[in-house]
């Protein structure tokens, strides 16, 4: 205590400064363990809604209409695919990936373009840390989208994404259930859940990685 | 552990999905269905006949490939494999356990969360106060 109290003497400032630190980082990982299970809850709740619209058009276009075996299995590229990059919090040590999905991207005629759906708040490489609004579960509040081209000419258009949407259906038959492009858009919201879900699981595993090793600094 | 991997940039990565029929139709229904030249799809459909060796295998073989950037699989089917699944720590492929239409998610299961429980256990409490 004695040893304490002569350390934050000489050195206010500096112990002061290592326990907003190390505040920031518990309030980082508990901001981010709080979303995380927001967003799972959320993510629960969308696909819930999918089941029930892929059940319901199932139910009125038959079962054997919408079944695995129709599946396709010729070579195929995915419409919708994920971006990952390194994303940095503090210091540059301490690096973990970040997601961006690209959806319905056309690639046929050798324009390439698409949308990224970021989560700005866990891509911030703020020091300090602040309370995460309480307020909604709606995950949206939290996300930036962008719209990035290539080039000027290659701008996604409505057009381009109801065509992969519809080749995508058309695997279930030529005139298919309303319910079943309900179906699609609820697992189309689930995929911008998922990424923010990698996003959040991505900052709260550093964060903790970060606590874990000021504990063994403290303890050691 | 995050700082020290190397983390790859990945453009144009997949999904894979290790999960029940209704939920991998759905995900392909969302364009994210992929089937390569050797017919290998980024998708593994679990129903009463699949093994859990199928599923162990498809998991292994989904977190060593360069091309998927998550994997995606439900959390009742986690638990056929948890040990697997819990000493996986690689930062990419992500892998999320997702609920299923009838196991609902429980976050005592999660295995990212079990990990992190050990923040708010009595022990790293009592080593913290000594």
């Amino acid at each position: 205590m004695e040893d304490d109290d002569r350390c934050s003497s000489s050195n206010p400032g500096g112990i002061g400064q290592e326990e907003e630190d190390e505040d920031g980082k518990v309030l980082r990982f508990l901001d981010s363990l709080d979303s995380y299970l927001t967003l799972l809850d959320a993510l629960s709740s969308t696909l819930r809604q999918g089941w029930f619209e892929l059940a319901s058009a199932r139910h009125s276009m038959g079962s054997s209409r919408i079944s695995s075996v129709l599946l396709d299995q010729k070579v195929q590229s995915a419409a919708t695919t994920f971006q990952v990059r390194k994303s940095i919090d503090g210091s540059p040590s301490e690096s973990h990936p970040s997601f961006a999905i690209s959806k319905w991207a056309s690639s046929r005629n050798g324009k390439c373009s698409f949308r990224e759906l970021e989560v700005s708040r866990v891509q911030k490489t703020s020091k300090n840390s602040e309370l995460r609004h309480r307020g909604s579960s709606n995950f949206y509040d939290t996300t930036e989208e962008h719209d990035l081209t290539i080039n000027a000419s290659s701008t996604i258009s409505d057009s381009d994404v109801q065509k992969e949407r519809s080749k995508s259906l058309s695997v279930f038959g030529t005139l298919v259930s309303p319910k079943l492009r309900g179906a699609q858009v609820s697992f189309e919201t689930a995929l911008d859940a998922i990424v923010e879900i990698a996003n959040i699981r991505s900052s709260m595993l550093s964060a903790f990685t970060q606590l874990q090793q000021e504990m063994k600094k403290d303890l050691g | 552990m995050a700082g020290r991997t190397q983390i790859p940039t990945k453009n144009s990565a997949l999904i894979a999905m290790i999960a029940d029929e209704d939920t991998v139709t759905g995900f392909l229904l969302a364009g994210v269905g992929n089937v390569d030249l050797r017919r290998k799809t980024n998708y593994l459909i679990v129903d009463s006949k699949t093994t859990v060796k199928a599923i162990e295998d498809a998991f292994k073989e989904f977190t060593a490939r360069e091309d998927i950037a998550v994997v995606l699989i439900s959390q009742y089917i986690a638990s056929m494999i948890r040990f697997l699944v819990d000493s996986y720590n690689k930062p990419v492929p992500a892998i999320l356990e997702i609920p299923s239409k009838d196991h609902p998610y429980d976050p005592a299961h999660d295995s990212v969360l079990s990990r992190v429980r050990y923040l708010f256990s009595a022990e790293s409490v009592a080593s913290g106060r000594r």
